[in-house]
């Protein structure tokens, strides 16, 4: 599947934060032809290994997590949803927005908006609060509370579209986009003669305190480590955002990476001619993966490369087709360069 | 029915920018047409001849246009500054998606991530000037091989049907009307009507000033759409409507005292009927009526409108069996002006 398409059958999954089951049977019956090896574990992560079949291999992690923001059902008034978030949801999104309801079958709500003339002067300069806002599934109470339990879990609808020509929009690029780049180098990589092991992690619960990776990366032992995750990517109102989209990979630096790793991928990068930029990670924790998977065990050499991405967090993130392709090309570029 | 509706809903209208929606009924309602006008505004008055000529002179009337966003500038990086066109509040428009232009050129409207933001800004909706469409272009030059300043941009188009008897779409306001009177102009009618598909109402009623003008109509009946707020944040009278509860007969709005008698003889045409119906609880809002009602040396007015949760939004609903009970009503409407 080519890139675009894998990105829109990503996108378009119901995926939340404690929810990715279906994220994780969809990439695993996708990877299962070529991997050697896909597993699960407690928490619900993707792991599909190849093996170079070479003795004393060192084996290298890519990981992109699952997961998306979203919201889970608390009851019901009026036939209306009550939500709190799964995930840091920007609110000033919510007023009449489609969401996908996770029940068995998925259900279509919208979020209602507060007409202005219920509000007051000062409340209409304000985004609604979100505690006065209810999803509208269009049933009775009765039957909200017969179809929706507590603890339903809610997606924002589907919006994966093309922007122009080298743009892609949609729910949950944050962190889909990426895991579609690993997914796509790890195919690559599963045709080629290796020296090292591949693990192509696709991690669940990364909104919420990168609680799958931290279990995985354990279980993994990576010698080395590569996490994907998007980071800003410039806006028009944030002109200050270092990271431009369409410029291609963001090559963090910082104490969350191995120097000798940053370095080594700022390299490659450069001699392959692969579009790349580096972006400056302060603090220990970068907000990433990365942060959970450079302290498993007794420490994992950990690089990270993010895709810049505009609009965080919103139903429409916009990600650059170029510099998906870019960061396949560094990914796979890394592992083939590697030495027995 | 439901299907016009539903195609209707899909049309790009934009107010000042009907044509789509012009061009679709014209080619529908072309051959039940006994006459048909157009005027320099953009309006389409159709006429046809029923089982008989009412004592007055009968008009409907429904509006083709919808709320949407103009072009105003394309700055230096590609991204479109806009304007609301039609009433629009701005807290619905963040991360939405949009089509621009006669091309339907896709974009959505960004705000920096609100990670970026300081507590005050993320509680905070950007005025109309600090938002933009994102349509994927790196420069303005790349920008303008796709849009130009003035072109108008709708919502997304996706209709949804969900729930208990419900339907989800942009610009239901006011093509639900629409959808009744091509229905009926596709039917046999109890006595002669003319039917005025009315543009720029979301601009003050602007097409249906010199419709009026073109059919002088004695009576009319406006079918439009009209603001619900039944939900939990809203209580009591605040709610205005309710959808489920019947269609929306008003005695009176923010531009209009509907004509008493026909407000009367709509009530008990539905009660007669079992049709439910019900009537606001707030004076809000307005129709194309108030500029009807004032044309000429006047003429008596009535409404029926269909209850909307979120109009002026890219996911306004509605129940679709008020849909078809507004042109139920408006049918035994025409019976009775056949009388």
């Amino acid at each position: 599947m080519d890139l675009t398409e894998l990105t829109r059958t990503l996108s378009n999954l119901s995926g939340p934060s404690g929810f990715e089951s279906a994220v994780y049977a969809w990439i695993a019956e996708y990877l299962r032809p070529v991997a050697d090896e896909v597993r699960t574990d407690a928490l619900g992560n993707m792991i599909a290994v190849k093996r170079c079949g070479k003795p004393g291999a060192k084996m290298i992690l890519l990981d992109a997590h699952m997961d998306e923001i979203g919201f889970i059902v608390t009851g019901a008034k009026d036939g209306f949803l009550r939500f709190g978030m799964l995930g840091g949801v920007d609110q000033r999104m919510l007023p009449a927005r489609e969401v996908k309801v996770l029940t068995d079958p998925p259900m279509f709500g919208v979020i209602d908006t507060m007409p202005p003339h219920v509000l007051t002067d000062e409340e209409k300069e304000k985004a609604f609060p979100p505690d006065k806002l209810c999803i509208d599934v269009g049933l009775t109470q009765e039957e909200a509370e017969r179809l929706v339990p507590p603890g339903t879990p809610v997606v924002y609808g589907n919006t994966f579209e093309e922007l122009g020509e080298k743009y892609l929009c949609g729910k949950a690029l944050d962190d889909r986009a990426c895991a579609a780049i690993i997914i796509k180098a790890f195919e690559r990589l599963c045709g080629e003669e290796l020296n090292a092991d591949v693990c192509c992690l696709v991690s669940t619960q990364e909104e919420v305190g990168h609680r799958g990776a931290t279990v995985a990366a354990w279980s993994v032992q990576p010698d080395a480590a590569l996490v994907v995750d998007v980071t800003h990517g410039r806006m028009p109102d944030a002109p200050e955002v270092p990271c431009e989209c369409g410029k291609g990979a963001a090559i963090g630096i910082g104490p969350n990476m191995n120097p000798a790793l940053s370095r080594e991928l700022i390299a490659l990068a450069r001699t392959r001619g692969i579009a790349y930029r580096p972006e400056a990670v302060p603090g220990g924790n970068s907000g990433t993966n990365a942060h959970a998977v450079q302290m498993a065990r007794e420490g994992v050499v950990t690089g990270l490369i993010s895709l810049p991405l505009k609009y965080m967090h919103t139903p429409v993130e916009v990600v650059c087709r170029e510099d998906m392709d870019a960061i396949v090309e560094l990914l796979a570029a890394y592992v083939e360069s590697l030495e027995v | 029915m439901l299907d016009t509706m539903e195609t209707l809903c899909c049309l790009g209208g934009v107010t000042g920018g009907e044509d789509e929606v012009r061009d679709y009924i014209l080619e529908r309602a072309m051959p039940h047409a006994d006459e048909i006008r157009t005027d320099p505004m953009g309006d389409l008055m159709i006429f046809k001849k029923g089982a008989k000529a009412p004592a007055r002179r009968v008009m409907l009337c429904a509006h083709m246009d919808e709320v949407g966003l103009i072009v105003t500038n394309i700055t230096d990086g590609g991204y479109l500054r806009f304007d609301q066109a039609g009433g629009i509040d701005r807290r619905v428009l963040l991360g939405k998606q949009v089509f621009i232009g006669p091309e339907r050129v896709p974009g959505v409207i960004g705000a920096k991530a609100f990670h970026l933001t300081t507590p005050e800004q993320r509680k905070r909706v950007p005025a109309m000037g600090e938002m933009y469409i994102d349509i994927g272009a790196d420069s303005k030059e790349e920008a303008q091989r796709q849009v130009h300043i003035g072109d108008l941009a709708a919502f997304s188009d996706t209709v949804v049907r969900f729930g208990d008897g419900f339907i989800k779409a942009k610009a239901i306001d006011d093509r639900a009307g629409c959808a009744a009177m091509l229905e009926l102009i596709e039917s046999d009618l109890p006595c002669d009507c003319w039917f005025a598909f009315t543009v720029q109402e979301e601009v003050g009623s602007r097409g249906a000033t010199v419709a009026a003008r073109s059919i002088e109509p004695e009576v009319a009946l406006i079918l439009e759409t009209t603001t619900a707020a039944d939900i939990p944040a809203a209580e009591g009278d605040k709610q205005v409507c309710r959808l489920g509860h019947g269609v929306v007969i008003p005695f009176m709005d923010r531009g209009t005292i509907y004509d008493r008698e026909l407000y009367a003889l709509l009530g008990r045409l539905a009660d007669e009927n079992d049709i439910p119906w019900q009537t606001k609880t707030m004076i809000a809002g307005g129709t194309d009526g108030s500029v009807v009602q004032r044309t000429g040396g006047g003429v008596r007015v009535a409404a029926v409108s269909v209850p909307v949760r979120n109009i002026h939004s890219p996911a306004s609903l509605a129940k679709v069996s008020e849909c078809e009970d507004q042109l139920r009503l408006a049918r035994l409407f025409l019976q009775e002006m056949a009388k």
